[in-house]
C-alpha cells in the first residue's frame, strides 16, 4: 500500500540527511568548532554560531523524552488514531520528534519516559524514508 | 525602585466586537476589529483620527487603511497569543520616546465563523512552506495543532513533578465557575451552551481524549472575537471620561519556535518576561491581587502561575486545586471564565487585556456593547501573561488601577 501520511520534500540544504535516510542511515549535523549535535538541522550552530557543520552518522540510540497519545488527527494519521507521538533525547544531544512504534497507545501509563529506543526508516516514496523510533 | 518606563503610559479603554463567540451570521476578522475599534473609541471619546501609532497581530497596514490612518508608528508582531502583551510593551517605549500620543491595540479573530466560510475572511496566508526546517521534521508526524504539541508539556510535567491530570482538571474546574458569573462566556450556562454551567473534575477526566492526558476540557474553546485597547500618554489619560490603568511594568522573551527547540517542557520564557515586567513595576508576585494567565490549556496556566513567580515549581495548580484562584478566594484569576471557558479565537492575549482593564477600571460589570455585565472583583493590581506558539513567546504586563 502507497504511504498515505505526510512525506516531507527534502530541501537543498539537508540532501545529506535524506541520502542517509535513504541508506538507512541517520545523519547528525554537529559543528566542528564546538563539537556539539544539534537538531533540526542548522546553517549556523545554534550553540556557538560558527558555521562550519558536518554530517555524523549517529547511533541511532535515544531516549524518550516525553509524550502524547494522539486522539485527532487529519489526513493518512486520522487511520491510525490513536498513536503516540514522542520527544526522543539523541544519544548524541539534542531532540528528534517522532511517531512511537512498539508501544501500546490504549496504554499511555505503560510507556516510560526515559525508555530507550532505536531509530528505523520507512520508504514512503522512491526519493524520501523517514525515521521514526521503535521502543526496544 | 520602578524603571523608567514605568507608567509612562496608560490603558484608557478596552472593548470588544459587538458579538463575539459564536455568532449565528459568520463574521470576518476585519469587521471584528473594525466594531471593537469603534466601541474603544466611543468609550473613551478618543476619535478615530487621533490613533498615531498601531499595533496588530500581522494586520496594521490593513486596519490602518481601512481607517484612513497615516500613523506615524506601525507594529505587526505576530508571534502567537502572546503578541497583544507585546504590543502594550512596544507601545509604552514608543509613548516614552515621544514617538507617539496613542496607541491602538486591535484583534479580530473568527475562530468560529472560518468553519462556516471555508476559511474565507481571516486575513492569514494558508499554507506553510514546506522547507520550513523546523515544520520539515515535525510535520510527517501527524500532530495536528495546539492540543497535539501541548499534551507533551502535561506529560513531562506529570513525569517531573509527580502532579497528575487531575491536579490539573481543577483549572478547568475553577475557570468555569468564573465563566458562570461572565454571561458573555460561550460556558456561562446550559442555556447558552449544552456543554455550559458547572463542570467536576470527573467530568474533566472522562471528557473525549483529544491528545492524551488532555482532553476536551484541559483545551480552550474556539470562538470569534474582536478587541481593541487604547493607551496614551499620562497627560491624556487623566483627561478622559474612562479610568487610566497604568502600564507598571512589561516584558517580553521567548525560549523556541518549533517545539523540538523547547529545552525544558515544564518551564516558559514567563520566568524572563516576568522578571523584566516585575523589575520595571519595582514590584514582585507578593504585590499582585489578581492574575490574567494565557490558558490555551489547563497546562498553559498551570505552567505560567510557576514562571511568574506565584507559586513553587511544580505547583502551579495548586492555586486553583486549594480554590485561591476561585471566585472569593484570596487570588483571583481569569476572571473573566479563561479561554477554557470564555472565549478563545485562537489568539487569546486581546482577551486577556480586555478583562484586565476593565478589573481594574471597576468597570467588569459594564456591559459594553452587547449589555453583557462581568464579574466585579477588588484587586488594585493584576498581573497578565500571555503564552504564544507552543510554549513559544510569553509577554508579561503588571497593570495596577489609578
Ligand atoms: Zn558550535
Amino acid at each position: 500500500m502507497a504511504y498515505n501520511k505526510p512525506i516531507p520534500e527534502p530541501d537543498p540544504l539537508n540532501k545529506v540527511f535524506w541520502e542517509g535516510a535513504k541508506a538507512g542511515k541517520l545523519m547528525l549535523p554537529r559543528c566542528t568548532s564546538c563539537n556539539r549535535v544539534h537538531w533540526y538541522p542548522r546553517i549556523i550552530c545554534p550553540h556557538c554560531h560558527a558555521r562550519e557543520i558536518e554530517w555524523i552518522e549517529g547511533s541511532g540510540v535515544g531516549y524518550i523524552h516525553t509524550f502524547a497519545v494522539q486522539h485527532r488527527a487529519f489526513g493518512g494519521w486520522a487511520e491510525e488514531v490513536p498513536f503516540v507521538t514522542a520527544y526522543i533525547d539523541l544519544q548524541e544531544g539534542d531532540r528528534m520528534f517522532t511517531v512511537l512504534r512498539g508501544v501500546d497507545p490504549t496504554k499511555p501509563e505503560s510507556i516510560q519516559i526515559g525508555a530507550k529506543v532505536k531509530v528505523e526508516f520507512e520508504q514512503a516514496n522512491d526519493d524520501v524514508a523517514i525515521p521514526f523510533w521503535r521502543v526496544v | 525602585m520602578p524603571g523608567e518606563l514605568s507608567r509612562a503610559a496608560a490603558i484608557v479603554g478596552a472593548a470588544e466586537a459587538n458579538e463575539i463567540g459564536y455568532p449565528e451570521t459568520p463574521k470576518t476578522a476585519l469587521q471584528l476589529h473594525i466594531e471593537a475599534i469603534k466601541n474603544v473609541s466611543e468609550q473613551t471619546g478618543i476619535p478615530i483620527s487621533k490613533i498615531d501609532g498601531i499595533f496588530s497581530a500581522g494586520w496594521s497596514s490593513q486596519i490602518a487603511e481601512h481607517l484612513g490612518l497615516h500613523p506615524k508608528y506601525i507594529d505587526t508582531t505576530s508571534v502567537g497569543g502572546c503578541s497583544f502583551e507585546m504590543h502594550v510593551h512596544h507601545a509604552l517605549a514608543a509613548i516614552h520616546a515621544g514617538i507617539i500620543d496613542i496607541a491602538l491595540v486591535t484583534h479580530g479573530e473568527n475562530g468560529w465563523s472560518q468553519r462556516a466560510t471555508g476559511g474565507r475572511g481571516t486575513g492569514r496566508a494558508r499554507g506553510m512552506d514546506p522547507w520550513d526546517p523546523g515544520s520539515l521534521f515535525s510535520n510527517p508526524y501527524g500532530v495536528s495543532g495546539a492540543p497535539s504539541n501541548y499534551s507533551h508539556a502535561m506529560t513531562r510535567h506529570n513525569h517531573r513533578w509527580g502532579s497528575t491530570p487531575e491536579d490539573f482538571a481543577h483549572i478547568a474546574v475553577v475557570t468555569r465557575q468564573w465563566a458562570m458569573l461572565n454571561p458573555r462566556a460561550i460556558m456561562f450556562s446550559k442555556e447558552t451552551n449544552p456543554g455550559g454551567g458547572p463542570i467536576t473534575v470527573e467530568d474533566v477526566n472522562n471528557a473525549r481524549l483529544v491528545s492524551w492526558p488532555l482532553t476536551l476540557l484541559h483545551c480552550c474553546l474556539v470562538t470569534d472575537h474582536g478587541g481593541a485597547v487604547l493607551i496614551a500618554k499620562p497627560e491624556i489619560a487623566k483627561s478622559l471620561k474612562t479610568k487610566p490603568v497604568w502600564i507598571a511594568g512589561a516584558g517580553e522573551n521567548m525560549s523556541h519556535s518549533n517545539m523540538l527547540e523547547m529545552e525544558d517542557f515544564t518551564a516558559t520564557s514567563a520566568a524572563a518576561s516576568s522578571a523584566a515586567a516585575y523589575k520595571m513595576a519595582g514590584m514582585g508576585p507578593e504585590d499582585m491581587e489578581m492574575a490574567m494567565l494565557y490558558d490555551s490549556f489547563t497546562v498553559t496556566a498551570g505552567i505560567t502561575a510557576e514562571m511568574l513567580g506565584l507559586a513553587p515549581r511544580g505547583e502551579g495548580f495548586r492555586l486553583w486545586k486549594d480554590g485561591h484562584a476561585a471566585p472569593g478566594g484570596k487570588f483571583p484569576i481569569n476572571t473573566n471564565g479563561g479561554g477554557l471557558s470564555f472565549n478563545h479565537s485562537g489568539m487569546y492575549g486581546m482577551q486577556l487585556l480586555v478583562e484586565a482593564y476593565r478589573q481594574l477600571s471597576g468597570t467588569a460589570e459594564d456591559g459594553g456593547y452587547s449589555g453583557l455585565p462581568g464579574k466585579q472583583t477588588k484587586a488594585r493590581s493584576c498581573v497578565v501573561n500571555g503564552t504564544g506558539g507552543s510554549l513559544s513567546t510569553t509577554g508579561t504586563l503588571v497593570l495596577v488601577a489609578d
